[in-house]
């Protein structure tokens, strides 16, 4: 701590706990990061809330391996009542509400199974986390629903990668110990922004998409 | 290493998902165009206006009330029921025939359809089930349309269509799209559709991919080769396209159109965001062509499909023969015979279709090598005044009795001067750098203007173009 900004340090002495002014100034991080991945990389994920909103609450949870494991939990239970209630044809919101509430039953089954296990890390997720992740169903099904399994699951796939990849990067001691010093090198993050929102090179993805292209043209 | 290197080169000849936003759909596709290209029905308005075919509106059903008060019989026993403001070909009910007692209709695969089933499905489309961004839409019935002849081998359980990119009144790109089993009858190359590209010139196909990048040659689980398709009625398709984007003010349009058994081609969507896939069934870069095109000034619609034609036409060929395999030659050929010794030859040959084998002139198998057969055929007593049905017979006899290391077979030709018997031997030839082993028969052909000819038989590995 011997290197704190001096906003950063009047903030913490007014009584605003240094995580929160910390994970508010890597934001901006991880949102370009996301869109670094979409513009260059080619990675789509569900959007740019869905990642940043996982990376957080992976970020809550006391190990990334229960973050994953809730995760994937979600997506599958989600998927699951997708078939379970085709047959009774409702209308979309009814069936989310279901769907949702089913997901909530199957994260306490979960949480006690975790329990049950001596896993004290998993049983003691905080309820924010988990509800985050229970929203993320929506996404998924909505998905489903739109572009079919395979993109939904694939989209799924990208969004856990890009979460994963924001939270090794958040949690990073070294950029951490960055912000608290120079906390507004942040702001760099809007030219990089402007650029990546200009920038109409082919994507990393599309290399591979066309290869075929790119090699017999 | 250098495969990375071309690869990156050719990379700024594609259009990627960044450059189609950023330099061809928000600077051209303005708001009010957009929203054009996503209503069908007001599309389908706006076109027909401009005078363009487009499938007749039988019906459409805003609401649940509307939905409610609904009169079925009043459909005809054939129609498409569609979401207005669906896309990628969701949501989309196609019927082919209908129950004679009751309003039931039947599906392509022969599931049967009630009035309730029919209501469910409208429920979701006016529920926005199927919609951008699942606002609420409109369902409406339009005509069906009916398969092409030449279409139905090729496609499964629905209408292929024509993707056309136009830009700056210039049509720059094209694929026909077949649906599959796999894509459900869908004309859609994400859902595992068809996609084959076309030469602009000729609308003749070159090369097909199945869904997302799987390159094809054929049918799957047939003989029917995807390219060399000639696609009918392909200056009306250009017209078509480049007429919408005059009215839909698309700068950058995916023009989509069918062609109907009994109306001819027909337009189906605009399209304001259309897709990149159109560059990996036509193996080319649509960046590339985009801008040879940007800033001419093209004043009539004429003309814009007479640069489209130009510039992006004509290389078929050459795809062609790396497609099919086979080599494209002319009607007239100049070939090198190998002879007995090794000796070669260089003539030119006519390429006849309409002969079985090849053959050759006697003097020119005498210089090949065979002179010592061609004099002991001419000792040989042919018989003459025979009638077609003793021919069999009589090969028999004449091989029985005559036997020579270079004969390998006799034949009788019937030909329109008569009947002539001819020895066969064994020649190699080379054609078009292809090495092919024929059996050549013997005759004179001395005052004819070609000593040389060769037949069906020994160009399986060729395509003839009568034009070369």
């Amino acid at each position: 701590m011997e290197n704190i900004n001096p906003v950063l340090a009047y903030l913490v002495a007014r009584g605003l706990p240094l995580d929160t002014v910390i994970m508010l100034f890597m934001l901006p991080i991880i949102v370009t990061l996301i869109a670094f991945f979409r513009q260059v990389v080619g990675i789509k994920a569900f959007g740019i809330y869905t990642p940043a909103i996982v990376t957080f609450a992976f970020l809550t949870i006391p190990k990334l391996r229960y973050g994953v494991v809730v995760f994937v939990a979600v997506i599958v239970v989600g998927m699951l009542m997708r078939y379970a209630l085709k047959k009774l044809r409702l209308l979309y919101l009814p069936r989310m509400a279901i769907t949702l509430s089913v997901v909530a039953f199957s994260m306490l089954i979960l949480l006690a199974l975790g329990g049950s296990f001596q896993r004290t890390g998993l049983a003691s997720v905080k309820i924010f986390p988990i509800l985050i992740m229970i929203t993320l169903v929506e996404k998924f099904v909505g998905t489903q629903i739109e572009k079919g399994n395979r993109t939904a699951l694939i989209l799924a796939l990208e969004t856990l990668v890009i979460s994963i990849i924001g939270f090794y990067l958040a949690s990073w001691n070294g950029l951490i110990e960055f912000i608290i010093a120079y906390p507004w090198a942040v702001l760099f993050t809007i030219p990089i922004n402007v650029f990546l929102g200009k920038w109409d090179g082919l994507r990393l993805s599309e290399y591979v998409r066309f290869r075929n292209v790119l090699k017999n043209m | 290493m250098e495969g990375v290197l071309k690869m990156l080169k050719n990379g700024r000849k594609i259009l990627g998902m960044n450059a189609r936003n950023i330099d061809y759909v928000r600077p051209l596709n303005l708001k009010k165009s957009k929203k054009l290209a996503d209503d069908k029905i007001y599309s389908k308005k706006v076109l027909q206006k401009a005078g363009l075919p487009v499938p007749d509106l039988i019906a459409k059903i805003r609401t649940i009330e509307e939905l409610e008060k609904f009169d079925w019989s009043s459909l005809p026993n054939s129609f498409a029921l569609k979401p207005n403001r669906g896309f990628g070909g969701e949501g989309i009910v196609v019927v082919y025939g209908k129950k004679k007692s009751r309003d039931e209709w039947i599906k392509a695969n022969g599931d049967i359809l009630t009035v309730d089933d029919l209501k469910n499905h409208i429920r979701n489309i006016i529920d926005g089930t199927y919609s951008l961004s699942n606002t609420p839409d409109v369902a409406f019935f339009e005509q069906r349309l009916t398969l092409l002849k030449l279409f139905k081998p090729y496609s499964f359980k629905g209408i292929p269509d024509i993707r056309v990119i136009v830009f700056n009144k210039v049509p720059v790109m094209a694929m026909l799209r077949l649906p599959t089993q796999e894509s459900g009858g869908k004309a859609n190359l994400q859902q595992g559709a068809i996609g084959v590209g076309i030469d602009l010139a000729t609308g003749t196909t070159t090369t097909a991919v199945l869904g997302k990048g799987r390159y094809i040659e054929y049918v799957p689980g047939s003989r029917l080769l995807l390219s060399g398709i000639k696609i009918p009625y392909w200056q009306s398709i250009l017209k078509f396209s480049v007429q919408a984007q005059e009215v839909s003010g698309l700068g950058f349009l995916g023009a989509d159109i069918a062609i109907d058994k009994e109306r001819g081609p027909v337009f189906l969507e605009l399209n304001a965001r259309p897709g990149l896939s159109i560059q990996i069934a036509n193996l080319g870069g649509l960046k590339e062509r985009l801008e040879r095109v940007r800033g001419i000034k093209i004043k009539t619609v004429e003309r814009g499909i007479r640069v489209g034609m130009d510039l992006f036409g004509g290389e078929i060929e050459e795809e062609l023969e790396e497609i099919s395999g086979k080599k494209v030659i002319g009607s007239i050929e100049k070939i090198k015979l190998i002879g007995k010794e090794g000796q070669e030859i260089e003539v030119e040959a006519k390429i006849d279709t309409g002969a079985m084998s090849t053959s050759i002139d006697v003097e020119l198998a005498r210089e090949l090598g065979f002179g010592d057969l061609t004099e002991f055929f001419d000792k040989i007593e042919l018989p003459t005044g025979f009638v077609r049905e003793e021919a069999q017979k009589i090969m028999k006899d004449l091989k029985q009795k005559h036997q020579h290391p270079d004969l390998i077979d006799i034949d009788i030709i019937f030909s329109s001067n008569g009947v002539s018997i001819r020895p066969k031997v064994k020649i190699e030839f080379i054609m078009d750098q292809l090495r092919i082993a024929a059996n050549v028969n013997i005759t004179q052909r001395a005052d004819l203007k070609f000593q040389t000819i060769i037949g069906k038989r020994n160009l399986s590995r060729f395509l003839v173009d009568v034009n070369k």
